[in-house]
């Protein structure tokens, strides 16, 4: 399980109607991203990142929580821990700890049940004088699905330590509200559901929809959703197409703006207009057919001249730009040496990615 | 010849078994009588190219060069104004859309359905998008059969659809009212390793039939410096 950092600004959980607490949740974001580019807002007032890579390039965990208390405290009062998963990490925020590799369960342990947030599991178990965490882990799997359901059966997974996440722990919307600069300046509008008030259209594109998932399976329909990173694969995800999935009566799947974070390495826009699901192999040379590499400082080894896609034949290069360092862990001990190169031939324009030695056509500005 | 909201042309005396049959009647017909409009919007720049300024319902395009180079974005870019507008949109057949860019031509990811490898069932998946969606971006996978092809565009034209396709490698046997043909694309911005790629500048010459039989040329920059498309003058120096 991932070892996560938590931010908990006490002060600033409850969205407030003008959006001044989402406002200053951004400069903590930002505060904080200052040290660690990785920082995913959970939920208002809550921000996570993975400890692992900073806490070595900073000097240990208990090294980062102090780092990082001190730069977001500089903004808002602000509780940091750490633990293995989201949920034990809110928890070690809230008192301020670093529960070491493994001890999750046992830090868990005591806590009371109604800690999971589900009230009539938390009553039940009680019934049965199961008042702890460790209490509740400590029933056997086969017993928990059958009388506790779904939701029991992963509340009992999340005390054991076993998963980290509860379901309800994080706020889509967030990144959402959180605005493409970092910071909220449109007011927070509630959508209606998909079924509430669509047009003729939205319905109709819909049925029209579902009978396509009838002919292709559920996945063969899907939209696409933009998210934050560096290389283009990484700022989009697909979804599969539900009709109660979309708010706001089929323009609900809106692309949700990326939280302000810096991307050192991002290549500049335009975006490719075509991103290879899989990567396809490519050789660059230079004139005299050497090829080219990307040398431990992040520098080209020699001048690009030609490009071979997929052992096809060569194409001399028009043009080219980079390379753009993708050190996407830099503070990783087994960081990946990696590098995006733009390549323009005669018939087309292709983003390369150059790692352990090799060179991968990434996408394509068709 | 459409049947507009039921209640407005008949009198509250009429025999309300009649008033049902066409209120049934309106509900068989409301996806066609929804579309009101004869014409879809595009973007400025594309305008030009388009016999009416603008995609006419129940229309085929096809998008396609010397290479393969610029077609994906070209038929983004025709979708985009609609898009934006409110209609629904579908991509079939391609696998890999970089959805940055399709947002950053106007698309609305939200009411852009994908179906990214239709398999041998593409022609199908095809005529059941065209149902209910307004602008359908057709990648054929595999080389389409003459009577697949009519069979779309006749659904294309009866449901009152844009089918806008891009044959690649696959071809599409059937003619098209309009054919856009992208020629000498070129990227610019490089610098010699010291730029990045910023914009590309092609020649798209759109051919159509019966009034648009007469090729129409226009210089574009697609995707320009804002990712979008625009015109670009005759001397390639502008913008």
């Amino acid at each position: 399980m991932d070892r996560l950092l938590v931010v908990r600004c006490p002060g600033l959980l409850v969205e407030d109607e003008g959006g001044a607490g989402l406002r200053t949740f951004a400069e903590v974001l930002a505060a904080v991203e200052a040290y660690c580019p990785w920082v995913t807002p959970v939920r208002p007032g809550i921000c996570s990142l993975p400890a692992r890579g900073p806490a070595r390039y900073f000097g240990g965990e208990e090294a980062l929580v102090d780092l990082v208390h001190e730069a977001a405290s500089g903004v808002a009062p602000a509780e940091v821990g750490i633990a293995d998963g989201l949920f034990a990490a809110v928890l070690a925020a809230r008192r301020g700890v670093v529960v070491p590799a493994g001890r999750t369960p046992a830090f868990l342990a005591p806590l009371p049940v109604a800690i999971l947030g589900q009230p009539d599991l938390a009553e039940l178990l009680d019934r049965l004088g199961v008042r702890t965490l460790g209490e509740f882990a400590a029933l056997p799997d086969a017993d928990i699905l059958g009388r506790f359901g779904a939701d029991g059966a992963h509340g009992h997974r999340v005390a054991g330590g076993r998963s980290g996440e509860l379901a309800d722990l994080r706020q889509p919307r967030i990144s959402r509200l959180l605005g493409t600069d970092g910071a909220p300046d449109a007011p927070v509008v509630a959508e209606p559901g998909f079924w509430g008030g669509v047009s003729d259209a939205d319905a109709r594109a819909a049925r029209c929809l579902v009978a396509t998932q009838e002919l292709l399976g559920p996945d063969g329909v899907v939209t696409a959703h933009l998210q934050g990173g560096r290389s283009p694969a990484e700022r989009s995800r697909l979804v599969t197409w539900t009709t109660g999935g979309w708010p706001g009566g089929g323009g609900g799947a809106r692309p949700v703006p990326e939280p302000g974070a810096p991307w050192p390495g991002r290549i500049p826009p335009p975006a490719p207009a075509v991103v290879h699901p899989d990567p396809v192999r490519a050789d660059l040379a230079d004139t005299r057919g050497e090829s080219v590499r990307v040398s431990a400082r992040g520098l080209l080894t020699t001048t690009p001249d030609r490009l071979s896609v997929e052992g096809g034949p060569w194409e001399p290069l028009s043009g080219w730009a980079g390379p753009w360092p993708a050190d996407e862990r830099w503070w990783s001990r087994s960081r990946r040496r990696a590098a995006r190169l733009q390549a323009v031939t005669a018939r087309s324009a292709h983003l390369l990615l150059a790692e352990r030695g090799r060179w991968w056509v990434e996408a394509t500005y068709d | 010849m459409f049947v507009s909201a039921p209640g407005r042309r008949l009198s509250r005396e009429r025999d309300p078994a009649a008033l049902a049959a066409l209120a049934a009647l309106a509900e068989r017909t409301r996806p066609v009588s929804a579309s009101r409009t004869r014409l879809l919007p595009v973007v400025p720049a594309l305008a030009d190219l388009l016999p009416d300024g603008a995609l006419r319902r129940g229309s085929t395009l096809t998008v396609g060069g010397p290479g393969d180079d610029g077609a994906l974005s070209m038929a983004l870019a025709l979708v985009a104004a609609a898009s934006a507008s409110g209609s629904w949109c579908a991509l079939v057949g391609h696998p890999g859309l970089g959805a940055v860019a399709a947002s950053d031509l106007g698309v609305d990811l939200g009411r852009l359905a994908l179906l990214p490898r239709p398999g041998p069932a593409w022609a199908e998946a095809t005529a059941a998008v065209l149902e209910g969606v307004d602008l359908v971006v057709l990648c054929p996978p595999f080389p389409p059969r003459r009577d697949m092809a009519r069979r779309l565009v006749a659904r294309a034209r009866e449901r009152r659809a844009v089918l806008v396709v891009v044959p690649g490698r696959a071809g599409w046997p059937e003619p098209a009212d309009l054919q856009l043909r992208i020629d000498d694309a070129t990227w610019v911005g490089t610098d010699g390793g010291e730029g990045h790629l910023r914009r590309r500048r092609m020649t798209v010459t759109a051919t159509g039939r019966r009034s648009a039989a007469r090729p129409t040329r226009r210089a574009l920059w697609l995707p320009d410096a804002d990712g979008t498309a625009s015109t670009a003058g005759h001397a390639g120096t502008r913008g």
